[in-house]
């Protein structure tokens, strides 16, 4: 048995890959909590698609990868916010604007280099046995600036999400903490890019939140619970991953998948086998 | 609290004040005066901008012209001073907070956003609660509450913020008795500690018996003053038009749907 937990330790990749995994998993599920609270799925989805045209740029000059995604996605979710700002188009459609147009162009630019089908294969779907001590450095420091903000808005962001208009009256600057939220987001999904992959983020960022959301009556332990199952369904995946030779970043989504459909039919309260048996009593 | 200058007469100030959205201008050349402490009762026909005046005056819609001051400071000098207590939260009941989260949001403009509550902070959340009914509620998530606890967690939120001006809309329409006789009750209580109140309601008798002034407005400011000098047949039809009827001397208002609509939004499975 513990030969089964150790034996894909005794694989560098391995270990770099789990821990990458791991951080990507709770990072994702603390910032994923103001994405399910705040409905900004679709803007996660749209972000992580929208960094393909950063990559591309980034590939053709000979420049990090990482960086070109970073910039890319910060540059989009400052413009959606611009673009969103005024009121005269809803966000959903700035999103559903500007995420098409990145990714246009991203496609328009790649085509153009003939080499590029392994790489981009990585990019959509994930490379997390290919992670290096620098890659992994920089996942540890990106998601250290994320939780750190975090934690230390925590107040600021709660009352933006619950109630902006106490967050008006008490002269919040709210433009500014929208945008750092989408800053933040952009982050988070060039950090996992490598891990799960554009086609992957949202789940990462959505799933475990919901979970979480599912059991937590307060925001500070759906956080931690949310963080528990990214983390739980990283290790569960890189395993799964392991054993039955399947692609890490779909072993991880579907195994976090699993942990919510689990809380969907089972948690108290807010589950459906819950209120089944609710009104069954009712009904006596 | 800072540099409360007794001295000073007037502590909210309005000079000529217009305010609008969407392209139209709901209220025109407002200028009045409330005293410090007094309690003033706003008063008028649907849509005649009750609402739109306390949004302006915490800051939530722009001005199109003229000056709001504030302890003879202009708007949002002073952070903290205003509370705002919203006809309806326009919230999502399902968020994960509980009662006593959401009154402690109170504290945070006097505790600084980055500090954690100190005990002062805890001890006022406390008072606040047990003073509107709630206290055995605050551990439970806000959307187990019926409407009329939930309308009390946000008055204690706005008691919690010990402001020097509080802006209540409509507090007592469509509410339990409970939670009536409780918003009662904050009134005298705050009337003890000195704090300017503005109270908009459909109430006219409650306007006449509970306030210093009435503030009879329509889009314009058609009256203010002492209750008896506001409530004369010629301001109260010039403010409601066909909405008032006199019978035997004594002026009527029609007001069977209280409330403006579009302030009242429901929340699907937010009532749980």
């Amino acid at each position: 048995m513990m030969q089964w937990f150790l034996a894909p330790l005794g694989y560098t990749f391995m270990q770099r890959g789990l821990l990458a995994a791991l951080i990507v998993g709770v990072v994702c599920a603390v910032i994923g909590s103001y994405v399910v609270l705040r409905s900004m799925a679709y803007l996660g989805d749209a972000l992580a698609h929208a960094i393909l045209p950063g990559v591309a740029v980034a590939y053709l000059m000979g420049g990090n990868l990482t960086l070109g995604a970073l910039v890319a996605a910060i540059l989009v979710a400052l413009g959606i916010g611009a673009l969103s700002r005024q009121g005269t188009i809803k966000e959903d459609t700035a999103i559903g604007i500007l995420f098409a147009a990145a990714l246009s162009l991203g496609v328009a630019l790649i085509s153009s280099i003939r080499s590029y089908a392994v790489d981009l294969s990585h990019i959509l779907f994930g490379n997390v046995l290919g992670v290096s001590d620098k890659d992994l450095i920089l996942t540890a420091l990106l998601g250290a600036v994320i939780l750190l903000t975090i934690l230390l808005l925590y107040r600021p962001f709660l009352v933006l999400s619950f109630d902006p208009v106490l967050a008006t009256t008490l002269r919040l600057p709210r433009e500014l903490l929208r945008n750092l939220l989408l800053v933040l987001l952009a982050l988070a999904i060039v950090v996992s890019l490598q891990t799960v992959g554009v086609g992957l983020v949202a789940a990462m960022l959505v799933t475990p939140a919901a979970t979480a959301y599912l059991l937590a009556r307060r925001l500070p332990a759906m956080m931690a619970l949310a963080a528990l199952f990214g983390a739980l369904s990283s290790v569960t995946g890189m395993y799964a991953s392991y054993y039955l030779n399947v692609a890490s970043g779909a072993a991880i989504v579907l195994t976090a998948t699993a942990f919510f459909l689990l809380a969907f039919f089972l948690a108290p309260r807010k589950g459906v086998l819950w209120g089944w048996v609710h009104r069954l009593r009712r009904s006596d | 609290m800072t540099d409360l200058d007794l001295t000073q007469p007037a502590r909210l100030d309005l000079e000529d004040v217009s305010v609008g959205y969407n392209g139209k201008t709901i209220l025109q050349n407002l200028t009045f005066q409330v005293p410090h402490g007094h309690r003033v009762a706003v008063v008028g026909p649907n849509g005649a901008g009750k609402s739109t005046l306390f949004k302006a005056l915490v800051g939530l819609l722009p001005l199109r012209s003229g000056k709001i001051h504030i302890h003879g400071q202009p708007l949002g000098r002073h952070h903290d001073c205003v509370a705002y207590v919203p006809q309806r939260s326009e919230i999502d009941w399902r968020f994960p907070v509980t009662v006593e989260d959401v009154v402690m949001m109170g504290r945070y403009g006097h505790t600084g956003w980055m500090r954690a509550p100190s005990r002062t902070d805890r001890a006022i959340v406390r008072r606040c609660m047990e003073q509107m009914g709630i206290a055995d509620l605050a551990s439970h998530p806000i959307g187990d509450l019926s409407g009329g606890q939930q309308q009390r967690v946000f008055l204690a939120r706005a008691l919690a913020q010990e402001p020097h001006i509080l802006l209540m809309d409509e507090p007592f329409t469509g509410v339990d008795a409970t939670t009536l006789e409780t918003a009662l009750n904050l009134l005298d209580d705050l009337r003890t500690r000195s704090v300017t109140v503005l109270v908009s309601t459909h109430d006219l008798t409650m306007a006449a018996q509970r306030f210093d002034e009435v503030l009879l407005l329509n889009r314009r400011l058609i009256a203010y003053g002492a209750p008896e000098e506001v409530f004369q047949a010629e301001n109260i039809r010039t403010a409601f038009g066909g909405q008032a009827l006199t019978i035997d001397g004594v002026i009527v208002t029609d007001q069977c749907c209280p409330g403006e609509e579009e302030h009242f939004h429901l929340h699907p499975g937010g009532q749980r």
